[in-house]
């Protein structure tokens, strides 16, 4: 019995130094992946991740890489409890929002080095560069963006008559006097408005839009120092969206999300959603014709909020591992073959504009095309978003459902926010 | 003689006591790493400014910006409803539908048994998936058996309003929270000596003074476990609120667990998270204890 326990423990520790020798001189990379992808056929989520990996590991045998998916409703708490408890990914895919927030508290490794002039000539505009640092420090390697906006049924407008006041020529760009006609027009016909969505944080950055468009309001001031919807212009906003929904020409969304929001416009009982962008419109098909307009501003012309999708790497105390992630986001961003058809797997446009147009031919991004050029001011890299966001819904809830009048709940917001800010 | 004995007999005493505790440390050692480290760590750090940046002693602030926060103080509140709303109810339900399946046939006992104990043993987020269509304003089963019955005329969003949300948290909670105390209750009548009830009938004893006099003292021990569970429980809701209602609208449904989850893992204020966590354990520590205290007296083991 004892020979065999020796046996079994001997062979144990050959074996071991066996797997230790075949894996001396290769560096293994974890790589996070919220589903922003799209998969091939409805694969499982990570699969189309997995081949740039293959690719990856092909052309750079000594990396290898992990993947492991993880969802935008449990992962962000994943991800904080992996950070605080040492086992966080090498390398993650998401936005700057969650990413530069890491990288102001010194958990991710600075992304400078692969900001190069030539990089940085080749991207689409000072706003996207912007995005992806805290203002001193490179945080995210972005590779695609595309902005968020309305998505109209198109059945339900003309049926309703409310088609009329909708601009179906050039940027599509509208009043809100003319929004508010079609709002009228879809009451007469029975039609519930849209919905003022705010039972939680997700995809508020439309309800942000949505508001700050009506009279030309600003989530933030131009020195990004200060949130600022408790303006005249924002105030007004307001006010005019409780009056809708008492009137019941708008949907009060104390219970729902954005998720939801998105739901019920694709079921057809909601008339267009504030919360469509290209990953919506991938995953969400319809049975009738959608028509794709910006937000309706007073002057007809919008501020678009926009997504960016990138890249970051996180400090585990590795040089070899660091290295070894920004070897992968290089190549997922950058290489000839996998970049460009990377940024189509997003759904959005390229960061690199000598990426070319990927979406020739395709009227719908043509039209989304010329949608960049009203992007607004990106605030989501300044100190206390995350807690401007709860403020946020939590704003409009007390607004909607009449806890607190407008000028109190806008005042309660800014100050809480902007001391958020000031932390 | 008698002292060798005495001394063997003690020798063999304390041999056994060590070799206890040998059993009993794998558990002791979980129990250490896994819960009294983790608890020590939270009062611990309740005493810092500790964020993902920042890790300061600053002594008792957190507990004083506690109670200056409108937020926290809505949400003890909230939380105190829902506790004293559902541990006496879940109590008394849990009893009466007990006392009912216990005088079942065996077959339907155990289907009983089963069906309300399926809350218990179905994932959270499944039960919650099916409360919130029957609660959803647009397609939800709720709105339309009402307007059926003519009760409302029209849609209802009863996860969106201040004054109906917290009754939704309450109603899901109860069919969650029943499930085990009717298993417990169930047994625990299995166990009441039937000659004493029987004799009392025989003395003319009204079904009233059977239960009150000898059903009611007997399945005492479990109703204090129904109770101090419930409560803990209750205190700790979290999964419902997260999943259902953020706790809005207007945070009419926010509760301790769910506003220390919001600070901790959304703003990373783990400090301030941790300190809510040391009050919301006193809280359940003087309720649990109270009610030791109250219905302890009571028990005759």
């Amino acid at each position: 019995m004892k020979k065999l326990l020796a046996l079994v423990l001997t062979m144990i520790m050959v074996l071991s130094m066996a797997s230790f020798a075949v894996a001396e001189g290769t560096t293994t990379v974890t790589w996070w992946v919220f589903p922003t992808f799209g998969q091939p056929d409805g694969a499982a989520p990570g699969t189309y991740e997995r081949t740039i990996a293959d690719a990856f590991e092909a052309k750079f045998p000594n990396i290898k890489v992990e993947i492991e998916t993880i969802d935008f409703q449990n992962g962000p708490d994943k991800l904080i409890s992996a950070i605080e408890g040492g086992t966080a990914p090498d390398v993650l895919f998401d936005a700057p929002g969650r990413i530069i927030e890491y990288g102001k508290n010194g958990k991710l490794v600075s992304l400078d080095d692969l900001f190069t002039d030539e990089f940085k000539a080749d991207v689409a505009s000072e706003d996207l560069l912007g995005a992806c640092s805290d203002g001193t420090t490179y945080w995210m390697y972005p590779i695609s963006s595309s902005p968020f906006f309305m998505s109209l049924n198109k059945d339900k407008f003309e049926s309703s008559g409310a088609i009329e006041f909708v601009n179906l020529e050039g940027d599509r760009t509208w009043s809100t006097e003319d929004f508010l006609k079609a709002l009228d027009k879809l009451n007469e016909a029975g039609e519930l408005g849209g919905s003022v969505y705010c039972g939680g944080q997700g995809g508020d950055q439309g309800t942000r839009a949505f508001v700050a468009n009506l009279y030309g309001a600003r989530i933030a001031n131009e020195a990004k120092d200060s949130y600022t919807i408790g303006s005249d212009e924002g105030v007004k906003a307001l006010g005019l969206i409780k009056e809708l929904v008492d009137a019941g020409k708008l949907e009060a969304g104390t219970d729902i999300v954005a998720g939801d929001e998105i739901k019920l416009y694709v079921q057809g009982i909601l008339p267009y959603s504030i919360c469509w962008g290209t990953s919506a419109a991938a995953n969400n098909p319809t049975d009738f014709e959608k028509i794709s307009v910006p937000f309706p501003s007073d002057d007809s012309v919008p501020e678009l909020e926009y997504l960016v999708n990138g890249f970051c790497v996180f400090n585990n105390n590795d040089d070899a591992r660091a290295n070894a992630a920004k070897e992968l986001i290089k190549f997922i961003c950058d290489d000839e073959e996998f970049g460009p058809k990377n940024v189509l797997a997003t759904g959005a446009f390229p960061v690199r504009t000598s990426f070319g147009n990927l979406y020739e031919g395709n009227p719908e991004y043509e039209l989304l095309s010329a949608f960049t050029k009203y992007y607004g001011p990106y605030y989501n890299t300044m100190d206390g978003f995350a807690n401007m966001r709860f403020e946020w819904w939590n704003m409009l809830q007390s607004i909607l459902v009449g806890t607190k009048d407008i000028p109190t709940a806008v005042a309660d917001y800014t100050t809480n926010s902007n001391a958020a800010f000031a932390k | 003689m008698s002292t060798n004995i005495f001394a063997r007999e003690h020798k063999i005493q304390a041999q056994q006591t060590r070799v206890s505790y040998y059993f009993l440390l794998p558990a002791l050692l979980f129990f250490v790493v896994f819960v009294a480290l983790p608890m020590g760590m939270g009062v611990y750090t309740s005493f810092f400014k500790y964020t993902m940046s920042e890790f300061k002693f600053i002594g008792i602030d957190n507990y004083l910006n506690l109670f200056k926060d409108e937020i926290f103080v809505r949400s003890v509140k909230n939380t105190l409803i829902i506790v004293v709303g559902s541990v006496p109810i879940v109590t008394i339900f849990s009893l009466w539908l007990a006392t009912i399946i216990y005088n079942m046939n065996s077959f339907s006992r155990s289907f009983f048994r089963a069906v309300y104990y399926l809350p218990v043993v179905t994932g959270s987020v499944a039960v919650v998936v099916v409360w919130k269509w029957i609660f959803d304003r647009y397609y939800g089963i709720l709105n339309f058996v009402l307007q059926g019955l003519g009760i409302i005329n029209k849609n209802v969003a009863w996860l969106g309003q201040v004054d109906t949300a917290i009754w939704c948290i309450l109603t899901i909670l109860l069919t969650t929270s029943v499930g085990q105390p009717i298993v417990l209750y169930v047994a625990s009548l299995g166990n009441i000596d039937r000659s004493l009830t029987e004799a009392a009938e025989v003395d003319g004893a009204t079904s009233f003074q059977v239960f009150w006099r000898i059903k009611w003292p007997t399945i005492m021990p479990t109703t204090l476990y129904v109770v101090v569970i419930t409560t803990i429980n209750s205190f700790q809701c979290f999964a419902l609120i997260q999943l259902l209602t953020n706790g809005g609208p207007a945070f009419s449904t926010s509760t301790v667990m769910f506003y220390l989850y919001h600070n901790a893992f959304k703003l990373f204020e783990y400090g301030y998270a941790n300190a809510m966590g040391v009050v919301l354990a006193i809280l359940i520590g003087v309720f649990s204890a109270l009610q030791f205290k109250v219905m302890g007296n009571k028990i005759d083991y």
